[in-house]
């Protein structure tokens, strides 16, 4: 620690610690553009400085570490002509054209002129203009006004780790440029609208529509992936301008998924009031009316139920007590990406924090792309890799982290359980093991090298497995989540009884689901083939759309107009077209409610925007129906309804009592004592199927924004991959070909990648290709 | 051949500079190159060494004075990291072209230097950081270096000793900045050459990271003579606190402009007089700039003042590099000025802002007033601009930037004034 | 970026490229002699020399654009086939270099940094080239001329171009 003085106030600090940070500790207001505490420091603005006593001239305080008795002055008469002139500089070049500009009203160069600029300028020479450049749809640029500042060059080399910023020329030629083909290509972009202190880089779908004075804010959680980011969504009325991260949440950043949805908020898509099937299509009716038809059509018929997990934790466990009421015998399921339906010991969700990942001696990604399927996490990832810190991969594509891996294996889904096995062999070799490991090693013949990575990464003093959608959706995937855990225990990470590995889960609420619903939930897949089987009368979605999502969209297309369907929910989406009634469900931006995020941390909405037309939240439709099938409501105000979820799950008892929301996070532990050993699953073709889970389309929310739909396809690769050694063995090249599958064969243009791993089909577009997500294994053929 | 008596020193640098065929090894070992560094490698350590160029009282010669002793002791032992030396040849100050010698014409002395202070330092790999335009002097240099190499004066096991060094000359390309020695880093890494914030210094943290020592190139090629004939020897040389022989580069209004190496201490009437033959016109310079384009200005009163670096810095100015640029009556310091100003305008790196939208300012109001088109609100837009970019940025560059202007408008109030009123009229 | 044109390095050059980066702790500390290679090879560094350089050394494009930019040595335009570079500086400037540029400007026919139109001579004014008591210093392609007056540079230039219609360089 190191003790100084600021403004004659004793202050004590860690040292090492920067000036500018310790007057920012304690409250004493120092100016500055370049600096960013997410960023490395550049000391470039010059706006920061500082009279340290005894010194002969002014020190950046930024890139001044602290030192034992300094003496600092933030204030003085020469300091405040230091930045006047300082503005001066930084103005002579500036457009002032303010009024104009988007920035306006939150800009640090317009409030530090202001503040510290001079009343009048001097400058009477001719004015730099500078070119802009186009970044792509989510970043619009007026370079002109660009202070030089590099946040941005900086965060697109640390923080994105794209690199595709830069700084050309030099002296007052010097300009910020981006080298782009269509599009920035990280999925962080949007942050360099936010990083950007002046109106040089501005948030592209909101420009020129609203200034920040004209807008509200509402604290909300991002619902677009497990990771539930905290957020800020800002509106002008009830319109949903723009969404940003909240400053005081856990993570600095948002990803360009959570950040653009927000015009599916207002999309032609949206569900704005009840409507009911007639001849000429969907017709708009009174609740009243909708309710009735609904029951009209589910009474007393076969249901099944599939919903989304993304609802808040009031509306999910309101269709538990919708189906306890109504429907007991109902079929339920909220996940479009589980084939095996064998217990997961622990369930869903982490069993370490993001932070305790990031930290971790070791990281290894097993199957997963994490850089899309949740982009913070990845960013945290990215962060550690820059401090030299190892993180491994082992799966069967070899996806952009725009970071670097210490090592990589390429391995096809059928080699999982060999893998596996090689790193408990090795484990087992150093002896150590855990209960249950011999018996699960035993039931596998074969060893895969690519354990050793694995293994090798389990001897570190901490580990963290983040184990992803190629395992979760693996039709031996609690064999395989078992045998991690096993090691996990076995190298020291996890106590006999707990949990060890993070299971990458569906969506948000992964512990509530597991509470609620794991009695009762079935393969969303197997629940469709009912439909399309005659075991079921009737079908009830509730902000689900399984054509769209998941791996089981043939089974949904068979089963759709099969049976009538009710659906609930905020977008319409392309089961709509199969709807006999349609209920108005709010948004996760339109309600006050409660979601825990996949570390089990619980943040709670509270200051709603207004709905768009008749939406409802969803436990108030669920009641309604309740009330309307004759049975008794089960509650009616949300604070019943807590009450009733603490029955559910006792580890959220007290989080509604307190206004606080602390960062403390839940763990379930539901089937501590699964135990499901390998299958021997003889592979009957020659090709191993693995899809891509795509930021830009996974998701009706995402699905619904023009916005995200234009990254998507300027982001998309070739609709099938495969490794060229693959097309080589079946003695075939690129282009037109036919795949065979257990289901049928199909016609489909294949490209070539390097990537990916040999022995495996990939299918990146699943707009196109989706339809061969539900298959596990196909063949090659030749086209026709 | 250096005397071993500091009263009958007559150079060292430039000892063997004019002799034919220097550049050649076998020429240049006749001449007694590399006649002492086997005493060195197998006789001396690194902490003799260091001490005896501290003795020595040897500043760096590039410009800013510091003791080179300091500097090398300042290097962290057994950091687990490599240790670089980098050899400043970024010769760019307007006026200086004195290094430019020491390589096309005994380019064996600054490898015997290097080899000394690469030797002291613990260096696996050390580079001379060359500016690009000096492809002449960086061919010589690099046929010199296969030479050395090739007679085991250099690469492994260096004159059958433990020590083994890599040399390697690199080309800059163009950028006065990559002479400020953190920017010189950067450039050897591949980037811009945009000066580093300090602390931390590049002793600690300098090339990739690692314990770098930065020297200029008249600086190495100091070492072997003071390793030859000790320290105090060479602390006898010139005045106290500003010991040994200084090259000094005169250019501009002088009759006979060159690179004249004198003990330091010799006045500026001196070197003037009795070496550069006196002025072109009249017999008292107006200006004279002692150390660079970047370092204030002296007048007529000042013509008496010792080459010291104290002597300058109570003159109010600075030895700097040593390039003295001499102006009789017939300078135009305005268009002088003008001209500096673009000078920095044209090589700020542009990161800092008072630099970046300084140098510019000034340049394009300089321009204004040159063309007799300025108003009197002009000089306090010069003084302001100029004033508020010294001292504020990441580097010096800003202060050199700052120092023409700041000069015109303190000694010559009178000629510019006399331009702004070209206008008024 | 679509129609780029394919431009590659010798087997020698990438021999010897492969060998400077040996020298370095990082092969980044490359990219400056290399660019400088490439720019002797293909005359200039248009952006597809660039790429070259950045796929050769494993480089990001921008890394690439950022050096080429900030250094006034590399030169992203075709030039004349002899760049006369004259040092304007405060040593030049004061024996005599503005007059030289006006000089030399005139009887070419162009403004400085112009090139002619036979695509013979670029004339450029450039910083003090740190040979001062050669003033005024005029760099010819990377050779350094001193004391240069205008009669020197009537006779190279005419020199120059009789060779050259004469065939001979």
């Amino acid at each position: 620690m190191t003790t100084l003085f600021i403004n004659d106030e004793e202050v004590t600090v860690s040292a090492g610690t920067s000036i500018l940070e310790a007057c920012r500790e304690h409250g004493a207001d120092v100016p500055y553009f370049c600096y960013h505490p997410e960023l490395s420091v550049a000391a470039n603005c010059r706006m920061c400085l500082v009279e340290v006593e005894g010194w002969n001239k002014p020190a950046a305080s930024c890139c001044t570490p602290v030192g034992e008795g300094m003496k600092v002055t933030t204030h003085s008469e020469s300091l405040a002509k230091d930045r006047e002139m300082m503005m001066e500089y930084l103005l002579i070049n500036h457009p002032l054209d303010c009024p104009v500009c988007d920035q306006g009203g939150s800009c640090k160069l317009q409030d530090y002129t202001v503040e510290h600029g001079a009343k009048h300028g001097r400058y009477s020479e001719v004015k730099r203009a500078v070119v802009d450049h186009d970044l792509g749809p989510f970043v619009s640029t007026c370079m002109t006004r660009c202070i030089h500042c590099t946040r941005c060059v900086r965060f697109a080399d640390e923080v994105a780790g794209t690199g595709d910023m830069g700084v050309l020329n030099r002296a007052d030629h010097m300009r910020i440029e981006g080298i782009v083909e269509d599009a920035l290509e990280s999925e962080l972009s949007g942050n360099l609208a936010d990083v950007c202190p002046v109106g040089a880089l501005l948030d592209k779908p909101s420009h020129d529509v609203a200034r920040p004075w004209e807008m509200t804010r509402h604290k909300s959680t991002c619902t677009q992936c497990p990771q539930g980011c905290d957020i800020v969504i800002e509106s002008r009325g009830d319109k949903v301008i723009r969404i940003k991260p909240d400053k005081d949440g856990v993570e600095p950043w948002i990803c360009d998924r959570g950040r653009y949805v927000h015009d599916a908020f207002r999309a032609d898509q949206r569900i704005v009031a009840p409507a009911v099937r007639e001849k000429s299509g969907l017709v708009n009716v009174s609740w009243d009316e909708a309710i009735q038809a609904s029951v009209d059509v589910l009474k007393d018929k076969r249901v099944g139920i599939i919903f989304s997990p993304d609802w808040s934790v009031e509306g999910l466990a309101s269709i538990r007590l919708l189906h306890d009421s109504v429907f007991k015998d109902a079929k339920v399921a909220f996940d479009l990406h589980r084939r095996d339906m064998r217990e997961f010991a622990f369930e869903e969700g982490f069993s370490m924090s993001s932070a305790q990942i990031v930290a971790a001696d070791q990281v290894v990604i097993l199957g997963s792309d994490l850089r899309q399927r949740l982009p913070i996490l990845m960013q945290g990832l990215r962060k550690r890799g820059n401090e030299g810190k190892p993180v491994t991969r082992i799966g069967a594509m070899n996806y952009r982290t725009n970071s670097d891996l210490s090592a990589d294996a390429l391995i096809r889904p059928r080699e999982w359980v060999a893998v596996i096995a090689r790193a408990m062999q090795q484990l087992k070799d150093l002896g150590k093991t855990a209960a249950g490991m011999d018996a699960w090693l035993e039931k596998v013949e074969e060893r895969h090298e690519a354990g050793k990575l694995l293994a090798d990464a389990l001897l570190a003093d901490s580990c963290a497995l983040l184990v992803g959608e190629e395992i979760r959706s693996h039709s031996d995937a609690s064999a395989l989540i078992h045998g991690l855990d096993l090691m996990m225990r076995a190298s020291g990470h996890a106590e006999a009884g707990a949990d060890g590995r993070n299971l990458i889960p569906e969506g948000m609420n992964a512990q509530l689901l597991s509470a609620v619903f794991g009695d009762i939930r079935v393969s969303a897949g197997d629940l469709l083939d009912a439909a399309s089987d005659g075991e079921l009368d009737a079908l009830v979605l509730i902000g689900s759309d399984p054509m769209g999502d998941g791996l089981f969209s043939m089974q949904a297309k068979r089963a759709m107009g099969k049976v009538p369907l009710v659906q609930i929910g905020a977008i319409a989406g392309q089961t709509s077209e199969f709807a006999n009634v349609m209920l108005p469900a709010a948004a996760y931006s339109e309600v006050e409610g409660t979601f825990i995020n996949m570390e089990g941390r619980i943040r709670m909405a509270e200051h709603p925007l207004r709905s768009l037309g008749e939406e409802r939240p969803l436990w108030k439709v669920m009641m309604r129906l309740v009330q309307a099938f004759g049975e008794e409501i089960p509650v009616v105000n949300l604070t019943e309804l807590r009450a009733r979820i603490e029955s559910f799950l006792p580890e959220v008892s007290g989080v509604w009592d307190d206004d606080v929301t602390d960062d403390e996070c839940l763990l379930v532990a539901r089937n501590r004592d699964a135990n499901s050993m390998p299958n021997a699953i003889e592979p009957a073709m020659s090709l191993d199927v693995v899809s891509r889970y795509s930021m830009y389309r996974e998701g009706m929310w995402v699905r619904a924004s023009s916005y995200l739909v234009e990254a998507g396809d300027i982001h998309a690769l070739d609709d099938l991959l495969v490794h060229p050694n693959t097309l080589k063995d079946a003695g075939l090249s690129a282009g037109e070909c036919k795949v065979r599958t257990t289901s049928g064969d199909y016609d489909y243009h294949i490209g070539v990648r390097e990537d990916v791993a040999e022995g495996v089909l990939f299918i990146s577009k699943r707009g196109v290709a989706g339809d061969l997500s539900c298959e596990v294994m196909a063949s090659l053929e030749g086209g026709q | 051949m250096i005397s071993s008596d500091p009263k009958q020193v007559k150079a060292i640098c430039f000892d063997r500079i004019h002799l034919e065929g220097q550049t050649g090894l076998e020429v240049a070992r006749k001449n007694g190159a590399y006649k002492f560094l086997p005493t060195v490698l197998k006789d001396f350590d690194s902490d003799h060494i260091v001490d005896e160029v501290k003795k020595s009282g040897l500043r760096g010669r590039g410009g800013a004075g510091f003791p080179t002793g300091l500097k090398w002791s300042f290097v962290p032992r057994n950091t687990g990291k490599p240790t670089y030396l980098l050899c400043n040849a970024d010769e760019g100050e307007p006026g200086t072209f004195k290094d430019r010698d020491i390589m096309r014409f005994d380019p064996h002395l600054l490898i015997e230097g290097m080899i000394m202070a690469g030797f002291a330092l613990g260096v696996k790999d050390a580079y001379i950081y060359i500016r690009g335009e000096f492809l002449h002097e960086a061919n010589v240099m690099d046929a010199a270096i296969d030479e050395a190499y090739a007679a085991n004066l250099l690469g492994e096991n260096i004159l059958g000793t433990d020590f083994s060094m890599n040399l390697t000359v690199h080309r800059g390309a163009g950028a006065y900045i990559c002479g400020e020695e953190t920017a010189l880093i950067e450039s050897l890494e591949g980037r811009p050459g945009r000066p580093r914030f300090k602390p931390p210094f590049p002793a600690v943290e300098g090339f990739y990271r690692c314990p770098t020592v930065v020297n200029n190139v008249e600086t190495l090629a100091t070492v072997p003579a003071i390793l030859e004939f000790g320290g105090d020897w060479h602390a006898e040389i010139g005045v106290p606190n500003n010991t040994g022989m200084k090259i000094f580069s005169v250019s501009g209004h002088v009759n006979k402009p060159g690179n004249y190496e004198v003990p330091m201490g010799t006045s500026l009437k001196v070197l003037i007089e009795e070496y550069c033959g006196g002025l072109q016109h009249g017999t008292v310079p107006k200006v004279i700039i002692p150390g660079g384009s970047s370092t204030p200005w002296l007048t007529a009163e000042h013509y008496d003042t010792p080459l010291t670096y104290d002597a300058m810095m109570k003159a109010g100015s600075m030895l700097g590099s040593g390039a003295i640029i001499v102006m009789d009556e017939t300078a135009d310091l305005i268009a002088l000025t003008r001209r500096l100003a673009h000078f920095y305008a044209h090589e700020s790196c542009g990161q800092c802002t008072p630099c970046r939208e300084g140098t510019g300012w000034l340049e394009r109001t300089m321009n204004r007033v040159e063309a007799g088109q300025g108003c009197k609100k002009d000089v306090e837009v010069l003084n302001d601009a100029a004033e508020h970019m010294a001292g504020r940025t990441i580097c010096a560059l800003a202060d050199g930037a700052s120092a023409p202007i700041l000069s015109l408008l303190k000694h010559f109030p009178e000629i510019v004034e006399e331009r702004l009123m070209e206008n008024a009229e | 970026m679509s129609e780029v044109e394919q431009v590659h390095f010798t087997e020698q050059r990438l021999a010897e490229i492969d060998a400077l980066v040996k020298k370095y702790p990082s092969a980044r500390s490359a990219l400056l002699p290399v660019l400088h290679m490439a720019q002797e090879d293909f005359g200039y560094l248009p952006m597809h020399v660039q790429q070259l350089v950045a796929d050769t050394l494993g480089l990001r494009l921008m890394i690439v654009r950022e050096v080429v930019t900030f250094y006034t040595m590399f030169r992203e335009h075709e030039t004349g086939k002899y760049r006369l570079e004259v040092c304007t500086n405060a040593g030049c400037m004061l024996n005599g270099a503005d007059e030289l540029v006006q000089h030399i400007t005139k009887s070419l026919g162009i403004n400085v940094g112009e090139t002619t139109s036979d695509g013979m001579f670029t004339v450029t004014e450039v910083e003090c080239a740190g040979a001062c008591a050669g003033a005024p210093v005029v760099q010819i392609n990377n050779e350094y001329h001193e004391k240069v007056d205008a009669s020197y540079m009537d006779a190279f230039i005419t020199k120059v171009s009789s060779s050259e219609e004469g065939g001979q360089v």
